[in-house]
């Protein structure tokens, strides 16, 4: 995998797109796409959902052949990369948002997948084992059984096993597709430390993620895509927050998160009480006194408890301790989903594509399915009572969508999870637990949550959401759980909320460090 | 208890090998001569269909993505009827050394139409190899319509046996032999990685299309094998070789720990599976229970089978738990 020749470019390039255009049906995903990546350098791409970022990734690495322009790379100049083996061949090595792993299979498996021809050893097994475990210490900071089956990894881990099976190709060009949204805050750390490292080593990087803070820190330049196009590019320094959020929607809408914000006044009404929880066996007891129109939210590093305690609020069970559903005029036990269910409470889980889609209906059938006896005459289903239900949600929650009897799929990721959060609303719940509901969400769509979650509220709704972004849990959160080893390390009010104080509680600090 | 569970995880054909132990005392105690060294041979000889079309059909489920070769059996069945009528009546087409090879690649081949259907044309592995199923199945009725004896070849020798080496234990071993040496490349590795996720497989370049025709291929071989053997025991053609063997092949495979869905098991889990199945129908016919009720034992078995087999190797996640 060498570098390209550089003695006659003013800057030498690792790759080059030009009007790159992709259309699926009647949807152009891709319009023009023009960009340069230089040798060594960390290059952002940003844009909502659908503006075809995915796209461009998948174009780059052998999944989709462009219908027109260019991919210049390696000193070559071609119409398209005709499959993954040939973008690994000349040095494209890409991560998805989607943990792509083979659960079965032990970790060493996963790393080396896809290198060895089918008849022969290409790397012999000592220097497999050897590289995999130094490239998994680096990344996660820990040297882990190789042999242990990957399903037995927690979300992180397993994303990390897939950025390590990347880096193990020692890749020219790498690519990392949102690949930062499962890594614990840590973990994500050791891998910008690689990135630098591999970048002073001449490995470009194409880095799409939708979170800001991560391009500030490791984008050396950053193109915009908007609508299928590349509007612009820009250079560390010479750009601001702000004007990247303006340049991917056109529109402001990025509150400032410098200082804590002022309390909001409390609702004495407690609706749902959860006492002696505890998360594992010896852990501290948790209490929670949920009250009517209150957001609180539920963070920390991944894997810390934080999961299991969202769930065991709707009854799922695997922990010590009760949940108390609390009314004026009676208490319910919740001690499963349905007691929950009953109760008033909903659950948007987090693998939206597991848990809560059902690919193969419409839009309008994953909208209809928990509440659709509402829209029977005598058992039989009208779609136009259906219809009417779905379109109110639709306006609320600025769904984007053609026709509500089109595939679920065809919906960008936000808009997939508003379908979701619509289809919830619909069984007018009182509690409203939300796992880490903006998770691969543009800014937009994202928006457009945080202002349903604000009204909700308003009508005395109480929510409880993970989230693993520092900037939503301070602009939203009444108050913040945060957990550490399966113990509620601290709860940190609106008032005391601050970026530093909150990643310091991560951490298990009481102060922020100065940084 | 998690040790034990990624025990029975990483060999999950251990329910059935308990199983198998279980019935080979019981047939020894109901049918004393069953364990005795000189019906082992003939035992041995019998059981080697089962095993070897179970065997023939892993592969296909391994690959994953629905995989499925419902087509083995009938597979073997054809092996067996072109072996007797057309090659063992013919001279040196009849020796082993001409024949075997032959017969190798027929089995071979109908594997490989299998996997180009399915991996290539994309068709539904149960429809794809349905309908190689029925045409197979027309074929022997139409080329063996009425019996017809073998005549005197190497398959008798092969029945009795190689000195102190049983026939059925030398037929057994071929694809188990092949199977290790597979082990020792990196197609096995890749073969599970593509039944456990093929996604996965092909964005890190895994040439999936042709792992999955070179796993319907080595199937078809192996079914080649069980023709081998079925022609060696019946010692005749026969327009319905082959058919007894169709269900209980993929019934010994699940039997035996491996998934339908792909990416765990092995040859080993078919074996054991099928030696359970083998042992059931041998204990259920000294005890003289009527034919149709060993169907309901094969069915039982395999819902008991399938649920603890699932149960016990059901993943369980760090962080969940």
């Amino acid at each position: 995998m060498s570098s390209p020749d550089t003695f006659n470019a003013p800057v030498a390039f690792a790759l080059r797109t030009v009007d790159l255009a992709k259309a699926f049906g009647p949807t152009q995903a891709v319009r023009a796409c023009s960009f340069d990546l230089r040798a060594g350098e960390v290059h952002a791409i940003m844009g909502e959902n659908g503006s075809g970022k995915s796209t461009l990734v998948k174009m780059l690495t052998g999944v989709h052949r462009p219908d027109r322009g260019s991919i210049e790379v390696a000193g070559r100049t071609l119409s398209a990369i005709r499959s993954p083996r040939e973008a690994l061949g000349l040095g494209i090595v890409a991560v998805f948002q989607e943990v792509l792993v083979v659960p079965p299979r032990s970790i060493l498996d996963n790393l080396w997948l896809g290198i060895d021809p089918l008849h022969r050893d290409a790397v012999s097994r000592g220097e497999r084992v050897e590289r995999a475990s130094e490239t998994l210490l680096e990344l996660t900071g820990a040297a882990p059984d190789l042999g242990r089956p990957v399903e037995e990894l927690s979300l992180s881990d397993r994303q990390a096993c897939c950025i390590a099976r990347a880096l193990i190709r020692r890749p020219a060009i790498l690519v990392l597709d949102e690949a930062t949204s499962a890594l614990d805050v840590a973990t994500r750390d050791r891998l910008f430390a690689i990135v630098r490292r591999l970048a002073a080593e001449g490995t470009s990087t194409i880095f799409i993620s939708h979170r800001m803070d991560e391009v500030e820190e490791i984008g050396d330049r950053v193109t915009v895509m908007r609508s299928g196009e590349s509007v612009a590019t820009r250079a560390r320094g010479e750009v601001r927050a702000a004007e990247l959020v303006r340049l991917m929607t056109g529109a402001e809408h990025l509150t400032d998160t410098g200082h804590a914000q002022p309390e909001r006044p409390r609702s004495a009404e407690t609706v749902l009480r959860a006492s002696g929880i505890r998360l594992r066996p010896g852990a501290g007891e948790i209490d929670l006194d949920l009250r009517a129109g209150e957001i609180v939210g539920v963070a920390g590093l991944e894997g810390q408890g934080q999961d299991v305690f969202l769930r065991a609020l709707r009854g799922a069970g695997g922990v010590a301790g009760r949940v108390v559903r609390v009314t004026p005029t009676r208490e319910v036990e919740i001690d499963s989903p349905w007691a929950a269910a009953r109760a008033g409470i909903v659950y948007v889980p987090r693998e939206r594509r597991d848990e809560a889609i059902f690919g193969a209906l419409s839009i309008r059938e994953n909208f209809t399915l928990p509440t659709v006896g509402r829209d029977t005459v005598a058992g039989l289903v009208r779609p136009s009572s259906s219809e009417r239900r779905l379109s109110g949600y639709v306006d609320r929650l600025r769904i984007k969508l053609g026709r509500s009897s089109d595939g679920i799929m065809t919906l960008s990721g936000g808009n997939q999870q508003k379908v979701v959060i619509a289809r919830w609303l619909a069984s007018q719940p009182r509690i409203l637990l939300l796992n880490d509901p903006t998770r691969g969400v543009d800014l937009g769509a994202k928006r457009d949550i945080y202002d349903l979650l604000a009204e909700l509220t308003a009508e005395g709704i109480a929510v409880v959401m993970l989230s693993t972004e520092v900037d939503e849990l301070i602009e939203l959160m009444d108050r913040v759980l945060v957990f550490k080893e399966g113990e509620l390390e601290v709860e940190l009010g609106r008032g005391s909320l601050t970026r530093s104080v909150l990643v310091a509680s991560y951490f298990g600090q009481e102060q922020p460090a100065d940084v | 208890m998690s040790e034990i569970r990624r025990f029975l995880r990483t060999r999950s054909f251990a329910f059935a090998l308990l199983l198998s132990m279980v019935l080979l005392v019981a047939n020894i105690v109901v049918l004393p001569s069953f364990g005795s060294p000189s019906n082992f041979d003939t035992n041995l000889m019998l059981f080697a269909p089962f095993a070897l079309v179970a065997m023939a059909a892993t592969p296909a489920i391994l690959s994953g993505g629905g995989g499925l070769d419902i087509s083995v059996g009938l597979n073997a069945g054809l092996v067996s009827n072109v072996l007797i009528l057309y090659l063992l009546p013919h001279g040196a087409w009849g020796s082993a050394w001409v024949a075997v090879p032959i017969v190798l690649a027929l089995g071979a081949a109908i594997g490989l139409v299998n996997g180009l259907s399915v991996a290539v044309l994309r068709y539904q592995p149960v429809i794809a190899t349905l309908c190689m199923l029925f045409v197979l199945q027309g074929v022997n009725q139409k080329i063996a319509g009425a019996p017809t004896a073998s005549p005197e070849s190497w398959t008798q020798h092969l029945a009795e046996g190689f000195g102190p080496i049983p026939g059925g234990l030398v037929l057994i071993a071929v694809p188990v032999v092949v199977w290790i040496l597979l082990q020792r490349l990196p197609y096995h590795r890749v073969l599970l990685a593509v039944g456990g996720n093929d996604a996965t497989a092909f964005s890190s370049g895994v040439d999936v299309t042709r792992v999955r025709i070179l796993a319907y291929t080595l199937g078809g071989a192996f079914a080649a094998v069980a023709g081998i053997a079925i022609a060696t025991l019946l010692q005749s053609s026969d327009g319905n070789a082959g058919l007894e063997y169709v269900l209980i092949a993929l019934a010994a495979v699940a039997l035996g720990g491996t998934p339908i869905g792909g990416g765990r098991g092995g040859l080993l889990g078919a074996i054991v599976g099928a030696s359970a199945i083998f042992l059931v129908q041998n204990l259920l016919s000294a005890l003289h229970v009527d034919a149709y009720w060993l169907q309901v034992a094969y069915g039982g078995m395999l819902i008991v089978g399938s649920v603890i087999g699932a149960q016990l190797t059901a993943p369980r996640r760090a962080g969940t738990a």
